[in-house]
């Protein structure tokens, strides 16, 4: 109970200060916290499918980049309101990732996460070369976003409909997770065979653990219209999927608190470096071995989890006397 | 035996590429008794059980579960049908809290609406839980993870999920097998009160011979994927064949 009144003191200070901010910075640093929130929705959507459900799914760029291409192109053609926009890159990349999640049914673990990141590869290539949609390497440059008549064209115009995008897919991560849906996506990581004693259907699970993990990718890439007017594949790679990776890893795989603090924590480590473009991957990669060798939970998991693990006693096969 | 079988299989068959684990089995559990499989290593007698629970597909026979074919439902099913079953070698989730282990056994009953799946389990879900784990006596162990206890306890919490799903048939997979003394006496008594007083149909695979001797009603003993005996523990208990199965031909047990 101490750790959760804990929770409610963090996420108070943080509204707090996100209220504040707005009347004391500069449009840049609103354009971090932007982006950051979009990390932080990005980190939630792979905690559900890796951290809860226990699927290595290595695809989110590619479901990141569907959401930014769908809402950026509706947005700058048809000036649909950007809530519908959003809606729309969400549902696109949360049926794609359905189908995508049928490869969870008949691989797992490196199997899984290589055929996965050959997925997230194939759409790179296809950001890159879809001349007329994408803009293929000269980038695609997309027009503000709109609702009803309101353009954003400041960083500070997104920054309220971001912050609440972030808590609306928070609260929506936190309720999963507390459900009994939640209790079946962790039955069916800690072992699928006994999830099916229970009743559970193991394959619909992955699938659905899929399409939403997708879903919150496509949200997050709608999100990233609401401040940005350019998108080059080059930034839709594998090394995002290991950023967001990184995230959720280092904050604590299987904790939202750890996602949470990890994609904000790793956000202001990518910004601060974007200066030093070659070094961060060496960097990146040097913490995520680190955390790793010494402190594979994570910095943030819950107490529970970080509870000292026993070895588990062996069965003593019983003889007939 | 004038009641209709609960459990009836009809020559069962199951075939690993060329090896007939399973020969036309036949048997019938009658309802609520407690009823045990047995026989020598390889038997057979887990590829049955695990036909029955749905893991494994045979190649030919019939399951009926109260007159009701069930032999080409998916293993995920049987919980709603009020089929429990526990793993030979314990299949919990580790990383899970005791008492979310139990709860994930109430799944076919607690998320019957989408709402419900989508919500916290209610009170009603939440006491079930706490009152299985009182009867096993893991109360106290409630917030601790599976993986952290011992493995005697394991053992009882496995039984505690499956009676989560408030079953009508229990199937046992070597329940005793590696327990203490004092344990087995404790799930002798869990066993018998769970036939007794809840009624619940029980089928285990057992090697343990004192436990399945004290506890069962009926006894069916196979040997190279065959039946070779079946009966009450003292007909078992006399039978030739049966001797002959496990010491081999030629050994007088007296």
């Amino acid at each position: 109970m101490k750790s959760l009144s804990l929770d409610h003191v963090a996420l108070g200070a943080a509204l707090l200060l996100l209220c504040v901010l707005p009347f004391t910075v500069t449009g840049y640093v609103l354009y971090i916290v932007n982006l950051l929130m979009v990390f932080v929705v990005l980190a939630l959507g792979m905690h559900i499918v890796i951290g809860e459900a226990g699927q290595f799914a290595l695809s989110h760029t590619a479901f990141y980049g569907i959401g930014i291409y769908t809402a950026g192109l509706m947005n700058s053609h048809w000036h649909t309101p950007f809530i519908l926009s959003i809606l729309a890159g969400g549902a696109l990349a949360a049926v794609l990732g359905y189908v995508i999640g049928l490869l969870a049914l008949r691989m797992r673990d490196i199997y899984l996460a290589l055929a996965t990141f050959a997925f997230g590869e194939a759409m790179q290539w296809v950001f890159l070369n879809w001349e007329k949609v994408t803009g293929a390497s000269n980038g695609m440059r997309m027009q503000p976003a709109e609702l009803f008549g309101l353009k954003l064209t400041h960083d500070i115009h997104a920054y309220p409909f971001v912050i609440a995008l972030t808590a609306l897919m928070l609260w929506i991560t936190v309720a999963l997770s507390r459900s009994q849906f939640g209790s079946a996506l962790r039955a069916v990581r800690e072992s699928d065979v006994a999830a099916m004693a229970m009743g559970i259907n193991a394959r619909a699970m992955k699938q659905i653990a899929f399409a939403i993990s997708a879903g919150f990718a496509g949200v997050a890439g709608g999100m990233y219209t609401l401040f940005t007017s350019f998108i080059h594949p080059e930034s839709l790679g594998f090394q995002t999927t290991i950023l967001v990776l990184t995230m959720v890893v280092v904050g604590g795989i299987g904790s939202v608190r750890g996602a949470v603090a990890g994609a904000i924590t790793f956000g202001l480590i990518s910004e601060l470096l974007r200066q030093a473009l070659s070094v961060q991957e060496i960097i990146y990669g040097v913490i995520l071995m680190g955390f790793m060798m010494f402190k594979p939970r994570g910095l943030f998991a819950d107490r529970k989890q970080r509870a000292a693990r026993q070895p588990k006693v062996e069965a003593v096969k019983g003889t007939a006397p | 035996m004038s009641a209709a079988p609960f459990l009836d299989i009809q020559g069962l068959t199951v075939n690993f590429g060329g090896l007939t684990a399973v020969n036309d089995l036949s048997f019938q559990v009658q309802p609520g008794t407690i009823h045990a499989l047995i026989g020598p290593n390889g038997a057979g007698k887990s590829t049955t059980f695990n036909c029955i629970s749905r893991y494994y597909q045979p190649s030919s026979g019939r399951i009926l579960l109260e007159g009701q074919e069930i032999g080409h439902l998916p293993a995920s099913r049987m919980a709603g049908l009020g089929v429990a079953r526990t793993f030979q070698n314990l299949e919990l989730f580790g990383e899970l809290s005791v008492f979310e282990n139990v709860l994930l056994g109430c799944h076919a009953h607690s998320t019957r609406t989408l709402s419900a799946f989508l919500s916290r389990p209610n009170s009603e879900t939440q006491d079930l839980v706490d009152s299985l784990l009182e009867r096993v006596g893991l109360l106290h162990e409630r917030e601790t993870l599976a993986c952290e206890l011992d493995f005697g306890h394991q053992k009882l919490l496995e039984i505690a999920r499956a009676l989560a799903i408030k079953p009508r048939l229990l199937l046992l997979d070597e329940p005793a097998a590696g327990l203490r003394n004092r344990d087995i006496e404790g799930l002798n008594r869990l066993l018998t009160q769970l036939s007794r007083d809840d009624g619940i149909t029980v089928l285990l695979v057992e090697h343990v011979m004192q436990l399945v001797m004290s506890i069962s009603d009926h006894i069916t003993v196979m040997s190279f994927g065959q039946k070779i005996a079946e009966g009450t523990p003292e007909q078992i208990g006399k039978d030739s064949r049966v001797i002959e199965a496990y010491l081999g031909k030629g050994v007088e047990l007296e």
